[in-house]
C-alpha cells in the first residue's frame, strides 16, 4: 500500500506516562523537545484530563499554533526490566529556540532509539572483539583488562604517549556534552599525556576558528534574539536552512518577512530606523538559504558567488569597500581595538597604499564578484542609516569558511570585517559561527599547541597514522572511513596496517586468553611497526569499525544524563535521560572512567601507587552530574561583573547544578555564566563583547591577513596544462537538509534512506545538457585522490563547471576526492574545494533510482 | 500564490474548517490502513487533466485532500499512465495547506516540498513524516474512489 510502513493512528500518552525535558541530539540549533514513556499495553485518551500532552485530541489540532506529533515521533523500545515501552518525542512549545517547530532532522528523534522492530536494532550492545575475520562477543571486564593491558604496556616500553593516537569528539549534543568531553579530557590529557589526538572530523587538535578567538572573539558571541533584531544577516558559507534549519525558520525569515519590526522598534534607540531586515548569502552555491528569501522579499536578498577558496579577498574588498564610504567609527576602534596593530590590517588586508580602483580591480579578477555587488555589499552591511543610526549587521559563517583553503585568514577576515563596522555587541549584531553540531567542551589543558602564531600548528594524525607511526588508534564516535581528507588514501593505509597485526596475532593459531593476547598483541607492535591496533567506540558498527580489532559499545542520546549548549545563544540545559542504553553499552565517560580504573589496578599490582593515582580520577564519579560538577573545576572563578564577561571561558557553567538546570527546563542558562559580584547570584551573558574584547587588555586585536598567493599544490596541479583539460570541474561539497553527519542513524530509517539512497551531484543544466545527462543518471566522479558512484540532480544551484557532492554518505564519501591539503596555520583541510571529472556509468540501478525523488530542491517559486 | 500565508489567517481559515470527530477506542500498531475507511468518489478518469489538481475533502470534511494526474508514472498511480494520484493537502509538518504547483506539492509555511510520483516523500523542508498517500480505486465506469489513507494526517492522533 505504501513504499514505506506508515501509520494512520498513534498512542495517546496516558496520564501517568512519564515526562522528561530534553533537547535535540542534531544540530546546533538546540531544539527543545519533550520526551514521554509509558508501558506498553496502557494509554491515554483524547480528553485533555485524559493524556499527558493535557490537549484535547478529540478534534484535529489548529495547524502551527498546534503541537505537532507525527508518525516519525512514535517508537517502542525495550527496557532493562524486559518490558516494552512507548518512547513519543516532540518538539516543546516553551523552547525559545524552537516554539514547537522541528526540523526533518530532530522530527525523526523518536525514530533512532533503539527499537527491535526498525533498523535501530543494529545498536552495538556489548563489546566485540576480532579473532581473525570474525567479531566475537566478549565481556567487559575482558574488554578492559585489553584496554589496560595494550596503554599501560605501550607507555611502560616507550616512557611516554607517542604511540597511543586517539580521534575523539569535542563536542556537544548527540549523546556527547560536558560530561563525555570531561571524561575524555581526564583521561588523555590529565592521566594520560596524548599529543596524537584529533577531532572528530578533521585530522588535528584544533579550533576551527583560531582567526577569530585570536582576535579576542569567541565564535558563540551572539544571541538567537539577534536574527530577529538585526538591519541585515549576512549568511557566510552557512546554509541555515538546511543546515540550522529551525534558526533560519523561527528567527531569521520572520526578520526578513518584516514580522520582527515591533521587536527591533521595542529595541532599538529612540528615532532610530526599524524596517524589515536585508539578508545577504556568499556562498558558491545558489543555496535554498538564498533561493527561500528570494520567495518572501526578493528586494531585500542578495547573493554573491565568489571563486572557490577567495572569501577572504572578498572580505577584504568589502572592508575597503567600508573604510573609503567611511562607515566607521574612529571612536569605537579606538576605543575598543588595538590602534597600533590596525596600522597592519590597513597595510595588508585594506591595502591602502593601493589605489582603490586598482584594488576593486584586482578583488574583481580573484572573487569573480563585481565592484558593484560588492560596494552594494558594504552599504547593506555598514552604511549608517536614516538618522545617522549606525546600522545592525548579524554575520554568520559556517564550514564553507571553515573548510575553506586558508582557514585562519578567511575567518580573521570576515571577524574584521565585523568590528571594523561595530557589528559586535550590540543588539542585533554579531559574527560568529552557526555551528554544526551543539558544543559542551570542557576537559584540563590539552598538550598540544595552537595556531602557527601560538607554537603550533597541531600535528596531523592522519598523517602521522598513515606515514607508519603510532601503535594504537582508538577512534571515539565518528567515522573517519567517511570524514577525514584524502579519504581514499587514509582508508587504504589503516586497513593495510591494521591487517598486518590481524594476521600476525592468527600466524600460529589465535592467543587464548586476554593476557596472552594483550601480550602477542604488543609483540606484534613492537617486531612489525607498521601494525596497528584500532579500537573503535561508537553505538553502531561504523565503516571504521569493520577494520577495529575491538569495539565497544556507547549510550546514546537520551540514555544518560547529558548538558551541552547551542550555537545561536550558548543556551545550557539538561538532556534527561528517558531510556536505558541497550543492552551493555555505556555512556562515553563511564568507559573512559572504567578504561582508567583497570589501568590503575594493573600499576598498584605493580607497587606504583603514584601513577595509579593518576588514572583514578573517576573514581568518585557515580553520577552524570558527577562529572558536570568535576568538569566546573576547570573554569575559572566567574565571579565578575557584567562589564567583564570577556575575561571567562565561552562555556563557563561554574555553580549550576543539574537541580538548576531542571528548575530553568527548556529556558536554560546563556553560558558564560557569571556568579554575579553584587546579588551573589548566577546570571547568564546573553550577548558578548559589548563592553571589551577576550584579550588581555580588552580590546581587539587586528591581523594584517596575506595576500592571493593562489591555489595551493594539491589543488594548483590540475589547473595547468593536460590536467585541467582531464578534470575540468571545480569540486564543492556540503551538507543536506534530510540526513545527519554520516546518516549513522539515517541509513537505518526508511524515510530517509529511500530518500538519499546515493550520495549525489548536483551538476548545472549547461553542463547536463552537453554531457548528456538527467536527474537521476549514474555518474562516475573521479581524480586522482580518488572517486565515487553518484547520484545527479541537474540544478542551478551550482555553476556552470562546478559539481557539489554531498558529504559524507555511507554509499561513497566525498573525502575521497578531497586532497589532503591543509592550511599550514591551523592544520584545517580544505574540504570543499578540489577538481574532478565525471562520466556516465552504464546501466542503472532502477530500485534505487525509482524510488528516490530527484526533483530541484533548491526550487521554491 | 506566491504570498506567505500568515499564521493568523491560516488558523482563521481552518478553524472554520474544522469538525469534531471522536478518537476513541485503542490505538493499533499496525500498518495504515488500520482503520476503516469510506470509499468515496473524487472525480471520473475523463474529467482528470494532467498538472490540474482536483481538490476534495478525505476521509472527512475537516481533510482537505489533493488529486492530480502527474503526467509521469508514480508509485501508487491508478489510470492509463499510473499517473493519477491523490494525498492529504496538509503539510506533515505543522498541519499549513500544501499546494500542488510544477509537479510537487509545496508548502510556504516552512517551504516543504513532497514528490507526488515518488510517494509522497520530503525531498526537501521540514517535515519529518512523508504526505500521507490517498490509495485510489478505479471502478469499471472510470470513477476514481479515495479509499484509505497511507499515513497520518497532521494534527490527528488517528485518521477516523
Amino acid at each position: 500500500m505504501a513504499l514505506i510502513p506508515r501509520r494512520d493512528q498513534l498512542p495517546i500518552p496516558p496520564k501517568n506516562a512519564k515526562v522528561y525535558n530534553t533537547v535535540c541530539q542534531y544540530c546546533n540549533v538546540g531544539c527543545g523537545y519533550k520526551v514521554y514513556v509509558w508501558p506498553v499495553g496502557e494509554q491515554g485518551g483524547p480528553k485533555p484530563s485524559q493524556n499527558a500532552f493535557g490537549l484535547d485530541l478529540s478534534t484535529p489540532q489548529p495547524p502551527l499554533a498546534g503541537q505537532s506529533y507525527t508518525e516519525t515521533m512514535h517508537a517502542v523500545t525495550v527496557g532493562r526490566d524486559g518490558q516494552q515501552y512507548h518512547v513519543v518525542i516532540v518538539p516543546a512549545k516553551d523552547s525559545p529556540i524552537n516554539r514547537g517547530d522541528y526540523s526533518i532532522r530532530g522530527g525523526t528523534n523518536a525514530l533512532t532509539v533503539w527499537s527491535l522492530d526498525r533498523g535501530t536494532q543494529d545498536r552495538l550492545t556489548y563489546p566485540l572483539l576480532r579473532v581473525g575475520d570474525q567479531f566475537q562477543a566478549i565481556t567487559w571486564q575482558d574488554a578492559l583488562t585489553l584496554m589496560g593491558l595494550l596503554i599501560k604496556g605501550i607507555r611502560d616500553r616507550d616512557g611516554n604517549d607517542d604511540n597511543i593516537a586517539v580521534k575523539c569528539y569535542d563536542h556537544g549534543g548527540s549523546g556527547q556534552g560536558f560530561e563525555d568531553n570531561y571524561g575524555a579530557g581526564k583521561l588523555f590529557f590529565a592521566a594520560l599525556s596524548v599529543k596524537h589526538i584529533a577531532i572528530h572530523n578533521r585530522p588535528a587538535y584544533n579550533s576551527e576558528v583560531w582567526g577569530s578567538r585570536e582576535r579576542g572573539v569567541h565564535e558563540l558571541n551572539y544571541t538567537y534574539e539577534d536574527a530577529r533584531l538585526a538591519d541585515t544577516i549576512v549568511l557566510w558559507g552557512a546554509n541555515p536552512y538546511e543546515t540550522a534549519t529551525v534558526f533560519y525558520v523561527e528567527h531569521m525569515l520572520p526578520n526578513i518577512q518584516g514580522a520582527t519590526v515591533a521587536e527591533k522598534q521595542q529595541v532599538f534607540e529612540r528615532g532610530e530606523p526599524a524596517e524589515p531586515g536585508y539578508l545577504i548569502v556568499i556562498d558558491p552555491r545558489k543555496t535554498s538559504s538564498y533561493t527561500v528569501a528570494a520567495q518572501v522579499a526578493p528586494d531585500r536578498v542578495m547573493l554573491l558567488r565568489p571563486n572557490l577558496g577567495t572569501d577572504y579577498i572578498l572580505a577584504n574588498a568589502i572592508a575597503r569597500a567600508v573604510w573609503e564610504k567611511g562607515y566607521y567609527d574612529m571612536a569605537y576602534l579606538q576605543a575598543r581595538t588595538d590602534m597600533a596593530l590596525f596600522e597592519e590590517y590597513k597595510a595588508k588586508s585594506l591595502k591602502l597604499s593601493v589605489p582603490y580602483a586598482e584594488f576593486m580591480a584586482q578583488a574583481e579578477r580573484i572573487t569573480g564578484v563585481s565592484r558593484a555587488e560588492i560596494e552594494k555589499a558594504a552599504d547593506w552591511i555598514a552604511k549608517p542609516k536614516a538618522g545617522r543610526f549606525k546600522r545592525r549587521t548579524l554575520t554568520i559563517y559556517e564550514k564553507g569558511i571553515i573548510w575553506n583553503m586558508k582557514n585562519y585568514d578567511q575567518v580573521a577576515a570576515i571577524v574584521q570585517l565585523a568590528v571594523l563596522t561595530h557589528n559586535i555587541g550590540r543588539p542585533g549584531t554579531g559574527c560568529g559561527r552557526q555551528g554544526g553540531h551543539q558544543e559542551g567542551y570542557v576537559r584540563p589543558p590539552a598538550p598540544t599547541p595552537g595556531s602557527i602564531y601560538r607554537g603550533g600548528p597541531p600535528v596531523n594524525v592522519d598523517k602521522f597514522l598513515t606515514d607508519g607511526k603510532g601503535k594504537f588508534y582508538w577512534v571515539i564516535a565518528n567515522d573517519p572511513y567517511l570524514s577525514t581528507p584524502n579519504n581514499q588514501v587514509f582508508r587504504k593505509r589503516i586497513h593495510e596496517r591494521t591487517e598486518k597485526l590481524t594476521k600476525a596475532l592468527g600466524a600460529g593459531g589465535e592467543p587464548g586468553t586476554i593476557r596472552e593476547r594483550a601480550q602477542k598483541i604488543l609483540d606484534v607492535l613492537y617486531q612489525d611497526p607498521d601494525a596497528l591496533f584500532m579500537v573503535v567506540q561508537d553505538i553502531y558498527m561504523t565503516e571504521t569499525a569493520r577494520d577495529a580489532h575491538l569495539i565497544l559499545p556507547a549510550a546514546a542520546w537520551g540514555e544518560a544524563n547529558d548538558t551541552s549548549i547551542n550555537c545561536n545563544s550558548r543556551l545550557l540545559r539538561l538532556y534527561e535521560k528517558f531510556m536505558d542504553p541497550p543492552g551493555e553499552a555505556k555512556p562515553d565517560w563511564e568507559i573512559f572512567k572504567l578504561v582508567g580504573l583497570r589501568i590503575a589496578e594493573l600499576y598498584r599490582a605493580e607497587g606504583k601507587a603514584q601513577e595509579a593515582a593518576k588514572f583514578e580520577f573517576g573514581k568518585d564519579w557515580k553520577t552524570d552530574e558527577d562529572v558536570f560538577l568535576a568538569g566546573a573545576e576547570e573554569f575559572g572563578d566567574n565571579r565578575v561583573s557584567e562589564e567583564d564577561e570577556a575575561k571567562l571561558e565561552a562555556e563557563n557553567y561554574k555553580g549550576v547544578t543539574y537541580k538548576l538546570l531542571k528548575e530553568l527546563g527548556q529556558k536554560g542558562i546563556q553560558t558564560p555564566v557569571r556568579r554575579d559580584p553584587k546579588t551573589g547570584k548566577l546570571v547568564g551573558t546573553v550577548r558578548r563583547y559589548t563592553y571589551k574584547f577576550g584579550t588581555p587588555d580588552g580590546k581587539f586585536k587586528w591581523y594584517g591577513t596575506d595576500d592571493w598567493e593562489g591555489y595551493p599544490a594539491e589543488v594548483a596541479k590540475y589547473l595547468e596544462g593536460e590536467k585541467a583539460r582531464q578534470y575540468p570541474f571545480w569540486v564543492t561539497t556540503g551538507r543536506a537538509q534530510t540526513i545527519w553527519q554520516t546518516a549513522y542513524h539515517d541509513r537505518r530509517l526508511p524515510e530517509k534512506a529511500l530518500a538519499l539512497p546515493l550520495p549525489y551531484v548536483e551538476v548545472n543544466p549547461e553542463d547536463a545538457r552537453r554531457l548528456g545527462l538527467q536527474s537521476g543518471d549514474l555518474v562516475e566522479v573521479y581524480n586522482e585522490e580518488g572517486n565515487g558512484t553518484f547520484l545527479v540532480y541537474v540544478t542551478d544551484a551550482v555553476k556552470p563547471g562546478t559539481l557539489f557532492l554531498v558529504m559524507y554518505h555511507w554509499r561513497g564519501t566525498s573525502n575521497s576526492l578531497v586532497s589532503g591539503y591543509t592550511d599550514p596555520k591551523t592544520t584545517i583541510p580544505w574540504y570543499k574545494g578540489t577538481r574532478a571529472n565525471l562520466r556516465k556509468v552504464a546501466g542503472a540501478i532502477p530500485s534505487v533510482q525509482q524510488t528516490a525523488s530527484v526533483l530541484q530542491q533548491n526550487k521554491f517559486d | 500564490m506566491t504570498q506567505t500565508l500568515s499564521r493568523r489567517r491560516f488558523v482563521q481559515l481552518t478553524a472554520a474548517a474544522t469538525a469534531l470527530f471522536a478518537a476513541g477506542g485503542k490505538a493499533q500498531l499496525g500498518y495504515a490502513p488500520s482503520l476503516t475507511y469510506p470509499a468515496v468518489k473524487v472525480a471520473n478518469l475523463s474529467q482528470v487533466k494532467t498538472g490540474q489538481p482536483i481538490t476534495f475533502n478525505y476521509p472527512d470534511a475537516s481533510s482537505p485532500a489533493i488529486l492530480v494526474k502527474l503526467g509521469r508514472p508514480a508509485i501508487g498511480g491508478v489510470g492509463r499512465e499510473r499517473d493519477i494520484v491523490a494525498f492529504s493537502a496538509l503539510c506533515t509538518h505543522m498541519g499549513c495547506p500544501v499546494q500542488y504547483e510544477g509537479g510537487r506539492f509545496l508548502c510556504r509555511c516552512h517551504y516543504s516540498m513532497f514528490d507526488p510520483a515518488k510517494a509522497g516523500q520530503t525531498y526537501q523542508g521540514l517535515a519529518s513524516s512523508w504526505l500521507p498517500q490517498i490509495p485510489l480505486r478505479v471502478d469499471g465506469k472510470g470513477d476514481i474512489y479515495a479509499v484509505a489513507v497511507a499515513g497520518l494526517i497532521w494534527g490527528r492522533v488517528k485518521n477516523v
